[in-house]
């Protein structure tokens, strides 16, 4: 199975990066996974949106890996679904936003932000959008440290 | 912003179709000019729950995030699941797994046919949609041994197999449907009602379509041909052949349109999975502990694409699955369509077809509306008797 696009497109992305590519996974048939620093991850994006023809983004989404967030935006164009992946600190997990590139990924960033803590900068508004108006401030529910079972029993209303 | 400028909450109350969500509509007269959403009275925590259970036991967990396009979900999960493992599962399971999606996208599209018949007060053809999408209902029945939460896709396979029994009500099923779909598609066509409330109803450009990354039927009806069936083929699909289906008059006719001719096409594609699919098993047997990677799967569901992710950790259990259903990736480019901007006015009276235009279960129309009069600080309630009132003086008046 020949694997041209998806190395194609891996090798513009290393020739406008260079050695702040960390990793490069294809792990079967139009599918690209690519981790950057969070410094590269808005220059990377937009890069891939405007000038390699990735220009839908499905989605952006977070996970907890210890220490660390890893922010992911999937990027789709050229038949191939790109990850590109950028891991923040928990303590201080900021990343820059992709609104003034792509305006459709407002609820993404939102629901991350909401889900995760991640801040996303230069979003225009990260009001909460998927938890409930009472919701305690500086709880994130997907995060590692978050049980379920502090969902049993009442909650305590403010 | 001026002071003229009145809020008019819709939501989040949906008694009668899922999803409820929170809209306010910033009115100036009857143009809208803002609109914010607020979603998440539906959020079941899904995403947390499957990172305590085992991968079998999410099967019927993720199908549960939706109850109509549940086979999409389903589907979805499996196939991601088997990307951990790297290993291939039969083909006829693969061709099984196509059936089953495409006769739930037939379901889905009629569903969604009737709800909008109800929205433009054409109630007979929402009563005569609803009894014939009860023919696709039985097939699946026949078929998985349940109506709507059929759990047919299993890891490493599907649940269950097709026998000639069934493949016989399966075509008999399936001629009723494509004579009954063509009859509609004429029908909206030429209805005054249906074409008085869609035409130049809602449009949504091309270019705002890719902008804020509009899925599914919604982006192909902005004259998009894009289908993730036919640019990332999974299951089948690298074999099974069907047009992608694409309207370019961007409104919601053309969304009617769009809906109406996939349900066809769908139809061709069982009929072509019938005659084509392979003999062999449905299933194979998979360990119960996926080796530690991470996979992104993608499968056109009815309503758009589609797209999961796993992370696993050397357990029976997931580290991190997420779900983007495409409902919530149309939320931005249907905010677009309700808001009136250069040439395009959209009115109050637009609210209910275009919150339906994208998703049945959107649809606001179950409720008194309540006006706010920012001016006056005055407040009043309109029973949806009243509501409807003024949308059919609306459609005479435009």
């Amino acid at each position: 199975m020949s694997l041209q696009v998806e190395e194609s497109i891996a090798n513009e992305v290393r020739s406008f990066l260079g050695e702040n590519l960390l990793e490069v996974k294809v792990p079967r048939p139009r599918r690209l996974y690519l981790k950057v620093k969070r410094e590269d991850y808005k220059r990377a994006a937009k890069h891939m949106v405007e000038k390699m023809g990735l220009n839908h983004i499905s989605t952006i989404t977070a996970a907890d890996a210890g220490q660390e967030i890893d922010v992911m935006a999937y990027l789709f164009g050229r038949g191939v679904e790109v990850m590109l992946k950028a891991a923040v600190p928990k303590m201080n997990p900021k990343i820059p936003s992709l609104t003034d590139i792509v305006p459709g990924v407002t609820f993404f960033e939102r629901e991350a932000h909401d889900l995760f803590g991640v801040v996303f900068d230069g979003h225009p508004d990260l009001a909460r959008f998927i938890l409930p108006e009472d919701w305690p401030d500086g709880v994130y529910p997907l995060r590692k440290e978050y049980k379920v079972t502090r969902l049993k029993g009442p909650r305590e209303v403010s | 912003m001026s002071a003229a400028t009145i809020k008019v909450p819709v939501g989040p109350q949906h008694p009668a179709l899922k999803e409820p969500e929170n809209f306010t509509f910033h009115v100036e007269g009857e143009n809208i000019v803002k609109v914010d959403v607020r979603v998440g009275y539906a959020h079941k925590g899904i995403e947390k729950l499957m990172e305590s259970k085992t991968y079998l036991q999410n099967i019927p967990l993720v199908e549960r995030i939706c109850g109509i396009c549940n086979t999409a979900h389903t589907v979805c999960y499996t196939q991601n699941v088997e990307y951990l493992y790297e290993k291939p599962i039969p083909r006829r399971a693969e061709y099984l797994r196509v059936l089953i999606e495409e006769l739930n996208r037939i379901h889905s599209h009629l569903l969604w046919l009737g709800v909008v018949g109800h929205e433009v007060g054409f109630e007979t053809l929402f009563m005569y949609v609803w009894r014939d999408r009860e023919v696709v209902l039985d097939l699946i029945e026949a078929l998985t041994g349940n109506r709507i939460s059929m759990a047919f896709a299993t890891v490493g396979g599907t649940r269950r197999d097709l026998t000639s029994t069934i493949e016989h009500k399966i075509r008999k099923g399936l001629d009723l449907l494509e004579e009954r779909t063509k009859y509609y598609k004429r029908t909206v066509a030429v209805d005054p009602t249906i074409l008085a409330r869609s035409r130049d109803v809602g449009i949504l450009t091309p270019e705002e379509a890719v902008q804020l990354c509009a899925v599914g039927p919604f982006r192909r009806a902005s004259s998009i041909k894009e289908d993730v069936r036919a640019d990332d083929p999974y299951a089948a699909h690298d074999e099974i052949p069907f047009n992608i289906i694409a309207y370019d008059t961007c409104d919601f006719y053309a969304r009617i349109m769009v809906r109406v001719d996939e349900t066809l096409e769908s139809i061709n594609m069982v009929r072509y999975c019938l005659d084509h699919i392979p003999s062999g098993p449905v299933r194979v047997r998979l360990p119960n502990t996926p080796p530690v990677a991470e996979a992104v799967s993608k499968v056109e569901a009815p309503r758009g694409e589609n797209i999961h992710y796993v992370r696993s950790n050397g357990t029976d259990k997931p580290a991190r699955y997420k779900v983007r259903a495409p409902t919530s990736a149309n939320l931005a480019p249907l905010v677009q369509t309700m808001t009136s901007r250069g040439k395009y006015d959209v009115y109050v009276a637009d609210i209910p077809v275009l919150l339906a235009g994208i998703d049945p279960c959107m649809c606001c129309m179950d409720r008194s509306v309540k006006f706010i009069d920012d001016s006056k600080g005055k407040k009043w309630v309109w029973t949806m008797e009243q509501l409807k009132r003024c949308m059919s003086k609306n459609v005479v008046r435009r």
